[in-house]
């Protein structure tokens, strides 16, 4: 009993990281139709922007997360300009195909500007944790929720009470009547995108503490991610925050009882299951 | 017109003169081949200079580099006449049917005589199945048991196998426990699951059994594994006096913290790669302090010839840049002992000699000798201990820099 | 001469060039190599063409029907001393079930649902073969031993042998693939592909067509895996489930050619295989990175120009596609 209740602690914890990283995925594709298959290294960069600030300037990366949402949004707003927008016509197959491509450039192109080295930082609580009776709660993993748990709620009330989130709803929606009734879609299929990218950047900064950066780093939340934002259902912010904690407790507790090596195992059957059974994943719209 | 015909006149050849010319352009292959061979030696470099293991790939590299220039510098290869050597580069990527494709390559266009290469087994098996064919040597430090296991002729792989490794890391962790007046029972062992990884392990197990020690815990875990908590819950209910991680670095780093975290104080003793390298110590500051793990090789057995690293690269010797050092050192030592670059003889040299001083001064036993496997039959691998952010040998006596220090 | 007849005649001429060209290699060399996968991968995308592009289901997960293949002959050959030549049989059989097995449960997913399905059981079977070493080896891989030259036991030294039998292979899929395209099968495809709904309304059962196109596909990649097998002798799970390695590159091979049309993997393999190795020659002893980093750019570069595929920009797609 003991055992379930720590894991499904620790299930907790992650899973509220795994859902600020993949919120900006389904962003993407709920408000773009866009999958992009890049998003990953936008972590990586983030967790590199965390790392620097660290090293330079001596800041936490939980205080250099926010920056990390603007430096890598503001890059995502560059490419979303410059290469995205080219295949929002194109079929499927194209939009995969660059986004794909985009991946090759963003790893090995960091991997030129940063080298080969695995990089960690040092913070005073990374390795301590906090005492629940005979519970353990991990301080990174605890400040990591609560700066995911912080950040999707900025982005929902962004969402649902700013102008602009309102906006991008409505093109996500229906995108031909938001342009009737004047919504640049164009504008704001950039900032889906830049607020995106910027928001799985802050969710790279914030695992920093406890993870190592290395250009190939990304390579590790892909599969994950995605599972996250699939099973929540494409398109649904808080699809992504429930699919990432379920992510995170079926991870954490199917360890309980199954060798770790097979821990993802159990998270695609589930997976392919839900999918199977109900395709629009966990909280998405029948469409 | 005239002018052609008067030139023409001038220019008419003696029959001499024909033989002379005849009998130059005879020659001239010969004689360019001899100063070609002067000129350079071709060896093929294919490492992962891409992907996930691209830092270890660049360190190799850098061993390489040091030593090539080095001879180079000292008069390159005498019994070719000076020649120098030319490292031919290559991107193994982490594919291991690019790894092959790129050393046909190496072998086809470039020509070298030998390659060294790849770190990561699964490429350097890939890459032996070309170089068999081809007959053409292929020296290495990766050591899955797979790669003298197939009875190759052209394979030489210059540290022990991954199951004496992992034997290794167990039998001498119990002595180095014992002479600390503990003894051990309970131990546990986790290791990611790629080759690496799953061969040390058995290493481990077979030391287990001949020790007579319990393996209370044995889990494998996924490569990229990003949230190693359950693993570490599974370790504190097992209860264990000792856990042998064999992991990269990503994953050394998180079991230590998250150890760390729970307040789990036993001994880990890490299975080499993640744990001997500098970020190892850079990440994890004074928790890596007292750290013990395997090695198949360490920088302080011959300081003076490792410190030119430092020195060049600001880094600390790694072992995967020593061993590839080693194997550039041999296979020149085997070239300058032939006095040819044919790959045969080279072969037959390598199988049937000693190789002693330059690099090899380094390797336990101060000498490199092959088996008929392509085994080097001379290393052990050692025991290092983390003090001051250095690596030092602890294990086995007779070549230990220190005594370990056994945290209980 | 109309357009029909000149292209039968320029294929025709190919093929005779493609015979006559390893003769004049070296039989063990590099560029046979380079041949002989561009022919391999080029038939791997052509199988998944099948899907990719007829069926238009975007499967990123091909994979694992690939992996099936390699792992079933060579486990055959090595425990049972079977021939490959049956193992493919084999091999080709289980992956054809598995992906039929593989469409039930994804049968009412399109687009990027289904990829992500696809990329998931992909995943499955990796980790699968990983984990149970006593069957597979595990991450350790498996070797095909070393033998005699033999065509039943497709077991060779040189390379010449292997780019005949990638060349036929690519032949027969693509020969599969016009079939198929041509066929009352493909204008049910087609009509499910257009319009579902319209489709079952005029009789055709959209489930079946959607399973018999996927096992023909699983089955094709899966006796290609044996090939693989015999010609690199060693893989492990990571090299033939892997997502990059197999899954990924053969729909970006298929993609960046034209998807939809028999050339279009054809051209894509004869453009991005060589791509890549000249990238490593050029570039790789540089900069770590370097080389993966130019080969990005140009991939980046060629789907900007033309998002539809060189098939598109060369003209040939309106040519190529019907008939």
């Amino acid at each position: 009993m003991l055992a379930f209740l720590q894991a499904a602690l620790d299930g907790l914890m992650i899973g509220g990281v795994y859902a600020v990283i993949s919120i900006g995925l389904t962003l993407v594709f709920g408000v773009m139709g866009i999958i992009n298959f890049a998003q990953a290294e936008f972590l990586m960069l983030g967790m590199f922007v965390a790392y620097f600030a660290w090293a330079w300037l001596g800041l936490d990366p939980l205080i250099a997360a926010p920056a990390a949402f603007v430096i890598v949004g503001a890059l995502g707003l560059a490419v979303q300009t410059l290469l995205l927008r080219r295949v929002m016509r194109a079929p499927p197959v194209a939009q995969v195909f660059l986004t794909v491509s985009l991946l090759i450039v963003l790893q090995n192109a960091a991997l030129l500007a940063f080298g080969s080295s695995f990089r960690s930082v040092i913070t005073p609580y990374q390795s301590s944790a906090l005492r629940l009776g005979p519970l353990y709660l991990s301080l990174p993993y605890l400040a990591a929720f609560a700066a995911s748990v912080a950040s999707g709620l900025a982005l929902w009330l962004f969402l649902q009470r700013s102008w602009f989130g309102r906006a991008m709803r409505a093109t996500a929606q229906d995108p031909f009547a938001a342009q009737l009734v004047g919504i640049n879609t164009q504008a704001m299929h950039r900032l889906a995108f830049a607020i995106g990218v910027g928001l799985t950047a802050f969710g790279g900064a914030v695992i920093l503490p406890y993870l190592t950066v290395y250009p190939t780093v990304g390579e590790q939340f892909v599969v994950l991610m995605f599972t996250v934002v699939v099973l929540g259902g494409l398109g649904s912010v808080l699809g992504a925050i429930a699919g990432g904690f379920s992510v995170g407790l079926i991870q954490s507790i199917s360890g309980l009882f199954l060798p770790v090596q097979l821990q993802n195992l159990v998270l695609f059957v589930v997976f392919i299951a839900v999918l199977s059974l109900r395709p629009e994943g966990l909280l998405g719209a029948r469409r | 017109m005239a002018i052609l015909r008067s030139a023409a006149k001038t220019l008419k050849p003696t029959r001499r003169h024909a033989l002379g010319v005849l009998g130059g352009t005879m020659a001239a292959p010969y004689v360019l081949r001899s100063a070609q061979a002067a000129e350079t030696v071709s060896i093929g470099v294919v490492l992962p200079l891409s992907g996930a293991n691209a830092q270890f790939g660049v360190n190799s590299r850098n061993g390489i580099e040091l030593v090539a220039d080095q001879i180079n510098k000292a008069g390159g290869i005498k019994a070719l006449g000076g020649a120098k050597i030319e490292l031919v580069v290559a991107d193994a990527t982490s594919t291991p049917t690019t790894a092959a494709t790129v050393a046909q390559r190496l072998v086809t266009q470039n020509r070298v005589t030998a390659i060294l290469g790849a770190f990561v087994s699964s490429l350097t098996i890939a890459i032996s199945e070309v170089t068999e064919r081809r007959d053409i040597p292929l020296l290495t430090m990766s050591f899955a048991d797979q790669i003298t296991g197939r009875g190759f002729k052209n394979i030489f792989q210059v540290v022990a196998k991954a199951s004496v490794i992992g034997a290794a890391q167990f039998e001498d962790t119990v002595a180095i426990a014992q002479a600390a007046g503990t003894k051990l029972e309970r131990v546990a062992i986790m290791y990611e699951d790629t080759a690496y990884g799953t061969s040390q392990a058995v290493g481990l197990r077979n030391g287990a059994k001949k020790t007579g020690v319990q393996i209370v815990m044995d889990e494998a875990y996924p490569l990229g594994i990003t949230d190693v908590t359950p693993l570490i819950n599974k370790l504190r209910a097992a209860n264990a006096q000792a856990v042998f991680p064999v992991s990269y670095l990503n994953d050394s780093l998180q079991i230590i913290r998250v150890m760390r975290q729970q307040g789990i104080g036993i001994p880990a003793i890490g299975g080499a790669a993640g744990y001997v390298i500098p970020d190892f110590e850079k990440g994890l500051g004074e928790y890596a302090e007292g750290i013990l793990s395997i090695s198949p090789s360490n920088y302080d057995l011959a300081p003076d010839l490792t410190k030119a690293f430092r020195e060049r690269y600001n880094y600390f010797m790694v072992h995967e840049a020593f061993e590839h050092a080693v194997c550039l050192e041999v296979l020149v030592q085997a070239i300058e002992k032939t006095g040819k670059t044919d790959p045969a003889a080279l072969r037959d040299v390598l199988h049937g000699t000693r190789f002693e001083g330059g690099w090899t001064r380094g390797m336990t036993g101060g000498a490199v000798q092959f088996d008929e496997t392509g085994l080097n039959t001379l290393s052990v691998p050692l025991m290092v201990q983390w003090r001051n952010k250095e690596l030092v040998t602890v294990w086995p006596e007779n070549i230990a820099k220190a005594k370990p220090i056994w945290k209980a | 001469m109309n357009g029909r007849s000149w292209r039968v005649v320029v294929a025709a001429g190919i093929l005779v060039v493609a015979l006559c060209l390893p003769l004049g290699l070296d039989p063990q060399g590099y560029a046979i190599r380079i041949f002989t996968l561009i022919f391999l991968f080029a038939a791997m995308a052509q199988s998944w063409n099948i899907v990719g592009g007829l069926a238009n289901q975007m499967s990123l997960g091909h994979a694992a029907f690939f992996g099936i293949g390699a792992y079933t002959s060579t486990l055959l050959l090595i425990r049972m001393g079977i021939s490959p030549w049956l193992g493919m049989a084999a091999g080709a059989l289980l992956g054809g079930m598995v992906a039929a097995l593989l469409s039930l449960p994804t049968m009412r997913l399109s687009g990027h649902y289904f990829a992500l399905a696809t990329l998931a059981f992909g995943e499955v079977m990796r980790v699968l073969a990983n984990t149970w070493a006593s069957v597979t080896g595990g991450p350790g891989g498996i070797s095909v031993p070393f033998g005699q030259d033999s065509w039943w036991m497709l077991s060779f030294k040189s390379t010449r042998p292997h780019y005949y039998l990638t060349l036929g292979a690519l032949i027969s899929v693509t020969a599969v693939f016009v079939a198929i395209q041509r066929s009352a099968f493909g204008y049910r495809l087609r009509a499910v592909r257009e319009n579902i709904a319209a489709a079952e309304v005029v009789g055709v059962d959209s489930a079946r067509t959607k399973i018999l196109a996927a096992t023909i596909s699983g089955a094709l990649i899966a006796a290609l895996g044996t090939l693989y097998a015999q010609l690199t002798f060693f893989f492990d799970p990571d090299t033939v489930f892997g997502i990059a390695p197999i899954s990924i590159r053969v729909a970006l091979i298929a993609i960046l050619g034209g998807v939809g049309v028999a050339i279009g993997p054809i051209i894509g393999a004869l453009v991005i295989i060589p791509l890549e190795e000249a990238a490593n020659f050029a570039f790789s002893a540089q900069a770590a990175g370097l080389s993966a980093l130019v080969y990005g750019l140009l991939l980046v570069t060629i789907i900007f120009v033309e998002p539809r595929g060189l098939v598109a920009l060369a003209g040939l797609r309106k040519r190529w596609r019907s008939s």
